[in-house]
């Protein structure tokens, strides 16, 4: 005799500890294992494209800002980007370099985060007060140049709004060299626990056709063994004129995306030390080219991205030759991440899809705008 | 030094309280019922204290673990911010669900209460410091502690969520299972006392060091081992503390009581890991057996202080199992090795290999 | 290759299908009709020099005229990208889905249709996304929709 079961549909609702964001699923659950999961989405959306059109283009960087405020750094300077490209400008050297600072900056905050909260939906309180530990001597620095914590407006068009103070370079060396030693620290408390190997080795695989078909990007794609990253295959700024590594794990699971954003934070690492030592050289002061208030890019049409912590962070930008942009659309990696969890989820339990979920880092705001 | 220690001694002065209600006049059952009774009130007393102590202990070593504080505003670093917190938690509103199961969701959280407590009747605090010394204690104490599985349950289905059902039925999964190692690690220094009474067994113990369950190899180590995890399990503590995993479905079967009632479920939890430490201690580390110029009962205090600090630094280190690893670490894994163990305590007994 | 030979490539491929704008400042920008427009993405993701299996982005526009569904494409093993246009009047918008082609277009046009009004065939899902579950306000990113909280800035 059978027993009969009957699945049952429960919510993992807007307001949950463990879906980063407002971000509902609805999961049909066979017992303790996921059979479908539904990402619904939406609670978030505050119309910052509608907005962007009705505003002039200096004034959409802050309102960027909002769009994925955990790298807000990345969100101000694709835009910049984007009408530096419309309208030709060119930007100094000493501008590129600490937008480059800036910008790995954020990306280490951003994967410490993520270590943090990764490390606390599995179950291990301790390592999130350790990553954000570290994260606040970041933040300290961005504090220190643009008075802001969180969303700074300081990537501005043209080049960055303010130079950096006289104490900034020693303090991010320091914060660097403490950082590159913590790092030993995070990865002897959970790489080889066998805890959490259990809980992540071989859960959510997901293959590199599939992530390259859905449009994944970002350290997802390169956990699943794509070697392709923005700064590297489609060059922008001055990075390449640095020398890094760029990652990649054999296995697309959740312990490989675990481990391949820690070794993103080594590299990133490099990249700061050796765009002070540049910063260094330099005689040149002016930090921003000359753009007027009525910035008025000639009619044309762009697509800007870069590399974001979460994958490939776009905005495509139409501008008719006025003050307003015609249309900006943002694109952020989580959207794509999060239309593919389904792929990665099946037939898994309920503990499997917070650990998955966890992994692919999803901002909900930049899957909202 | 004998002399200060002995004069620490509590068990004089229970004597001494015992003939005065004597001489009072009353007779038997009344004398006993009276006596039980005011014992146990103490007993309880004493166990709120310890609670209380221990929900601030533990929030200053995860504070210190994690390179912070943790409370320090009421009190020299926060002694009386569990006050503070009962107090708040006294005056909150008690929500209840319109639909939710009456008599099942009200009588939960007291059953959870009183079967964390009921353990420590037979609980040698120290030297004749027993409330009952009953000859089946430890059969007792297994007993009563599988009682908190029912609860969890009530408290899972009564709350008509399914999030708690779900944690309610994980959890009883998990305490059943992990009942059998537990069981079978405490009969392995038990063939050696030949005596269920916890008294006997703490007796068995005094003497030199070396007659500690714990250092009697090989079986000894590993016994106490699988009993800490079995009992970490017991106590819902990470690494095994699915069914409140916050994470996942959001504190599992409390998910639903507030004030007063949440309150019960949270001290029960921390009586019942001091319930885990004590016993560890009376079987495997001598109770309250030390040198002589400390009382008893400051010996058994620390042990177990020293044992509940242990399980803390677990819960602060370790990320959490999954549901079905949990299972087959239980079934697969821990139920053969105490059965291994015990089947060579008993070639040892057998052989008299043993002192 | 650069950016020249590849606009060189996908004429001579597509010939008088496609339409090369320079409104496109970066990347190449080309025009295609609605009706090619899945017939053409296939043939740019099998074209064994092109491959661009990657769209990275999938959005509508309303210039005052007409809408436009723009599709930004990638290439993430020959490094190269593209973006392509569609004009869609008005009285007609209407377009294909991609979904057969690249699966990541899902989201993509469901948002397209619920915030235009661009209906979207064959697509197996187009259900309310991101606009709340009872919204009966029309479609917000044209630009003829007004509501009464929908304030213009002032021109300074």
């Amino acid at each position: 005799m059978t027993l009969r079961t009957e699945e049952f549909v429960v919510n993992m609702g807007p307001h949950h500890p463990s879906t980063h964001g407002v971000c509902r699923l609805l999961l049909t659950l066979d017992g303790e294992r996921v059979k479908k999961v539904e990402p619904i989405i939406g609670y978030l959306h505050r119309a910052i494209e509608k907005i962007c059109e009705n505003r002039t283009y200096p004034q959409c960087i802050p309102i960027l800002d909002r769009f994925e405020y955990v790298t807000a750094m990345s969100c101000n300077y694709v835009f910049s980007l984007a009408a530096e490209r419309l309208a030709q400008i060119e930007v100094p050297e000493r501008a590129e370099y600490l937008r480059v600072i800036m910008l790995e900056l954020n990306r280490i905050a951003s994967h410490l985060l993520f270590y943090g909260v990764t490390a606390m939906d599995i179950g291990a309180y301790t390592p999130f007060l350790y990553g954000l530990r570290e994260r606040e001597l970041i933040i300290d620095l961005f504090e220190m140049t643009c008075g802001q914590r969180l969303t700074y407006n300081y990537i501005r068009i043209g080049g960055v709004s303010q130079d950096i103070p006289p104490e900034f370079a020693p303090k991010c060396r320091e914060a660097v060299r403490i950082i590159g030693e913590k790092m030993s620290d995070y990865e002897g408390l959970l790489n080889e626990n066998p805890i959490w190997l259990a809980r992540t080795k071989g859960i959510g695989i997901l293959k590199p056709e599939d992530a390259i078909a859905w449009g994944v990007s970002g350290p997802v794609l390169r956990a699943s063994g794509v070697k392709h990253d923005l700064r590297r295959d489609d060059p922008y700024s001055i990075y390449d004129r640095f020398d890094f590594d760029i990652p990649v794990q054999p296995n697309g699971d959740t312990f490989d995306r675990y481990i391949q954003r820690l070794d993103e934070i080594r590299e990133s690492l490099k990249i700061i030390t050796q765009a002070l030592d540049g910063l260094e050289g330099l005689e040149d002061n002016t930090i921003k080219a000359k753009v007027s208030p009525n910035f008025k890019p000639p009619a044309g049409e762009v697509y800007a991205r870069i590399e974001n912590s979460r994958g490939e962070l776009g905005v495509y930008v139409i501008s008719d030759g006025s003050k307003k942009p015609l249309r900006v659309k943002a694109r952020g990696g989580s959207y794509n991440q999060l239309q593919a969890l389904p792929l990665m989820c099946h037939d898994v339990m309920v503990a499997d899809l917070v650990a998955i979920f966890a992994t692919l880092d999803v901002i909900m705001p930049e899957v909202d705008r | 030094m004998n002399g200060f220690s002995d004069f620490l001694e509590l068990h004089p002065l229970f004597s001494w309280l015992f003939d005065l209600l004597k001489s009072t006049g009353l007779q038997d059952p009344w004398l006993h019922l009276v006596h039980y009774g005011a014992l146990s009130v103490m007993m309880f007393g004493l166990l709120a204290l310890i609670a209380l102590f221990l929900v601030w202990w533990e929030r200053k070593i995860a504070g210190h673990i994690q390179q912070r504080f943790g409370p320090m505003r009421h009190g020299w670093h926060g002694w009386y911010q569990t006050v503070m917190d009962a107090i708040k938690l006294l005056q909150k509103e008690d929500v209840k669900i319109a639909l939710r199961d009456k008599p099942v969701f009200f009588w939960a959280p007291i059953v959870c209460f009183v079967a964390a407590f009921c353990v420590y009747v037979v609980m040698p605090f120290g030297e004749n410091l027993i409330v009952a010394d009953l000859n089946i204690g430890i059969l007792y104490v297994l007993a009563i502690t599988t009682w908190t599985v029912i609860s969890l349950l009530m408290a899972g289905w009564g709350s008509n969520n399914k999030y708690a059902l779900l944690g309610g039925m994980r959890s009883a999964a998990q305490i059943v299972s992990y009942e059998v190692p537990m069981a079978l690690s405490i009969l392995t220094p038990i063939l050696f006392v030949s005596s269920l009474s916890m008294n006997d067994i703490v007796l068995s113990q005094s003497g030199p060091i070396y007659n500690w369950f714990i250092f009697r190899l090989p079986f000894g180590p590993i016994a106490f081992l699988t009993f800490i995890v079995a009992g970490t399990a017991e106590a819902n503590r990470t690494p095994f503390d699915i069914p409140e995993a916050e994470q996942e479905l959001v504190s599992g079967y409390n998910v639903e009581y507030s004030g007063m009632k949440f309150a019960m479920f949270f001290l029960a939890e921390f009586v019942n890991m001091f319930t885990i430490a004590a016993v560890a201690v009376t079987i495997f580390f001598g109770g309250w057996n030390g040198f002589e110029f400390l009382p008893s009962w400051l010996w058994f205090l620390g042990k177990t202080l020293l044992i509940v600090l242990l399980l803390m630094l677990f819960r602060w280190t370790y990320p959490r199992l999954r549901v079905d690893q949990l299972m087959v670490f239980a079934w697969k894994f821990l139920v053969p090795l105490t059965f291994a163990n015990l089947i060579i305590a008993g070639l040892f007994k057998h052989l008299g290999w043993y002192w | 290759m650069t950016r020249e030979e590849l606009t060189q490539h996908i004429i001579g491929k597509f010939g008088g299908r496609v339409i090369h704008l320079e409104a496109g400042k970066y990347d190449p920008l080309f025009e295609i009709k609605a009706e090619d427009i899945v017939d053409i993405c296939r043939q740019l993701k099998e074209d064994p020099y092109l491959s661009f299996d990657y769209l990275a982005n999938l959005g509508g526009v309303d210039t005052t005229e007409h809408f436009e569904v723009v599709y930004n494409l990638a290439s993430v093993f020959k490094k190269l990208r593209v973006d392509l246009k569609v004009i869609l009047p008005y009285d007609r918008a209407e377009i294909d889905s991609v979904i057969e082609v690249w699966p990541s277009a899902n989201w993509y046009e469901r948002e397209l249709w619920e915030l235009y009004g661009i209906n979207v065939r064959n697509h197996p899902n187009l259900t309310r996304f991101l606009l709340p579950d009872d919204w009966d306000q029309g479609y917000p990113m044209r630009k003829d929709w007004d509501a009464p909280d929908f304030i213009r800035m002032p021109e300074r």
